[in-house]
């Protein structure tokens, strides 16, 4: 049998895993984002337009 | 057989320039590391990049013509070919240079994945101190350097994943077993890009996983500035030909993210021993892999079938399990760490890509850049066509922390970290204690007066009108490189090692 229809006969979706306070979290990005936010804002958009780069490998 | 690295070409800029000269400023920025003048001293006599893993020698290379009209331009220069090269090796084991006008930082050779992720952050931190000073030289802060693969103007530059690998694997098996592998390995390693480059431009209004697979065009080549292929097939094994071969790989983007490199590495290496043990999943082979490469970058949902095996279709994430499913069934009872990291962290990563991908914002890089575009764009009421978001994009891979997006978010915690600042920064001076790399940081460390010129594979020092060499082209199990240093520690002067 095809392994990811043998997967599928085991259920693996990880919300339902027992174990999940094993595996990774949602990272607490709410109490981050203004401060990230307040960061982007400062980009200045023109940035890209004037970065030029010679082809490497 | 375990033994990486990575190759990082960095780009760089001078925001108070309109114009400036990128081959001063790499060279300016690579010498900001010595606290003495530049001596040349790395030997380039073991290179040749026409070499040809197929077995034979490539009478010319697709970027022959531009290099050519660059060293033109360059002979202009007060400058010696050696002198903007500029090539360092560091104590640390590594190699510091400018490479075709980008700072390149090279890791020494890691036998861990931990090793080599704390040697890749290194290396950001070196780049970065260079900047810090050069801008102190130049009194304000306008060098800036990022950790990515694009200028959003069609030019590209690299990070390269190396492999040792025993010469007896047959290169047409991992041709074979590898392409398809890496067609979807960017669904966990890819950096993520605004927009898609085409000859025409850039179009925007696009989000893809990757920042790299606009670029590649050919199944393989020895090229590696145009027609750039999934499986690079250079011969540069920088160890014993007769027994080793050298894995060189183009198509990877640079990763900020310590889970994106440690599963870019860690899967391909995998990947690679379920080739060389005759494990491969059978139903693994994609067709038409180079336009694979490009539909599979710009499916954000990782679901959408690509085409395989006798016709049959198959998601990304999916294809990607036949690997793992693979690596797990032939390795899973091995008690190696990395190997039981790698399993568990792909299985989790590949099952939050189906089911919950917003898990991945910490983990992963283009999922992390993903969230910060749609953040802003939710905050400034904008769409994915707007113009500051390929600044934005740009901006995280500055490694600035002063500036940098994905810095911010490690700063913040929001990042999963496998690395801690204090082993970033011991691996600054000090290289990996079990591979080659720790006999040549040894050796700068403690005889650099006395070599003459250095590479991966050998030392050469200087004894009066003769010259010594020091080979380390079989130097690979780790008790070897420890009797070696343990002898070469208690020596006050190399000459004592070869009388």
């Amino acid at each position: 049998m095809h392994p990811a229809l043998e997967r599928r006969e085991q259920p693996i979706n990880p919300l339902e895993k027992p174990k999940e306070e094993a595996g990774p979290k949602k990272p607490d990005t709410d109490s981050s984002r203004e401060n990230l936010l307040k960061r982007m804002k400062k980009v200045d958009p023109k940035q890209a337009e004037r970065y030029r780069q010679r082809t490497g490998e | 057989m375990k033994l990486f690295g990575i190759e990082t070409e960095y780009g760089i800029t001078r925001e108070d320039l309109e114009e400036s000269d990128p081959v001063i400023e790499s060279m300016e920025l690579v010498r900001a590391y010595l606290t003495k003048p530049f001596r040349q001293e790395w030997d380039y006599s073991m290179e040749d990049p026409r070499q040809d893993a197929r077995g034979f020698r490539a009478d010319h290379l697709a970027q022959d013509e531009e290099e050519k009209a660059f060293e033109k331009t360059d002979r202009n220069r007060p400058f010696s070919f050696h002198e903007m090269k500029s090539d360092l090796a560091l104590t640390n084991g590594a190699r510091f240079y400018n490479d075709h006008t980008h700072p390149e930082y090279s890791t020494p050779e890691c036998r861990s994945l931990k090793d080599l992720i704390i040697h890749d952050k290194a290396g950001e931190r070196i780049v970065q101190e260079c900047a810090n000073r050069r801008n102190a030289l130049l009194g304000h802060s306008s060098v800036q350097l990022y950790k990515n693969n694009t200028d959003f103007h069609g030019h590209s530059y690299g990070c390269h994943d190396n492999y040792l690998l025993p010469r007896t694997m047959p290169f047409e098996k991992i041709i074979q077993g590898l392409t398809p592998f890496l067609v979807t390995r960017q669904i966990i390693a890819g950096a993520g890009k605004i927009g898609i480059e085409t000859p025409g431009g850039l179009q925007p209004g696009h989000f893809q996983l990757s920042q790299r697979a606009d670029f590649i065009e050919v199944e393989m080549s020895v090229d590696t500035m145009s027609r750039r292929p999934i499986i690079n097939t250079r011969d540069e094994p920088h160890a014993d030909r007769s027994q080793y071969r050298r894995l060189h790989q183009i198509l990877g983007d640079a990763n900020l993210s310590e889970i994106s490199t440690g599963l870019k590495v860690g899967t391909t290496w995998l990947a690679l021993r379920l080739i060389e043990q005759n494990a491969l999943p059978k139903e693994a082979e994609i067709l038409e892999p180079v336009s694979a490469v490009h539909e599979v970058s710009l499916d954000t949902t990782c679901k959408k079938s690509i085409r395989g095996f006798k016709g049959k279709t198959i998601s990304p994430i999916d294809h990607q399990r036949l690997y793992l499913y693979a690596a797990k069934k032939q390795f899973g009872h091995e008690n190696d760490a990395d190997t039981q990291w790698i399993l568990k962290t792909w299985e989790e990563v590949l099952n939050d890509l189906e089911f919950n991908p917003e898990r991945l914002i910490s983990r992963l890089d283009w999922v992390a850049k993903k969230w910060l575009l749609q953040t802003y764009m939710d905050a400034e009421k904008v769409d994915w066509k707007d113009a500051s978001l390929i600044a934005i994009d740009l901006e995280y891979h500055n490694v600035n922390p002063d500036r940098g997006l994905f810095l911010a978010m490690e700063m913040a915690g929001n990042m999963e970290r496998l690395s801690t600042e204090n082993e970033i920064k011991d691996a600054m001076t000090l290289p990996p204690r079990d591979t080659r790399a720790a006999i040549r940081g040894l050796c700068i460390e403690r005889f650099h007066s006395q070599i003459d010129s250095v590479q991966w594979e050998r030392i050469i020092f200087k004894k009066g009108f003769l010259k010594k060499e020091l080979d380390l082209k079989t130097l690979f199990e780790p008790e070897d490189v420890l009797s070696l240093k343990n002898r070469l520690s208690g020596l006050s002067d190399i000459a004592h090692f070869f009388s």
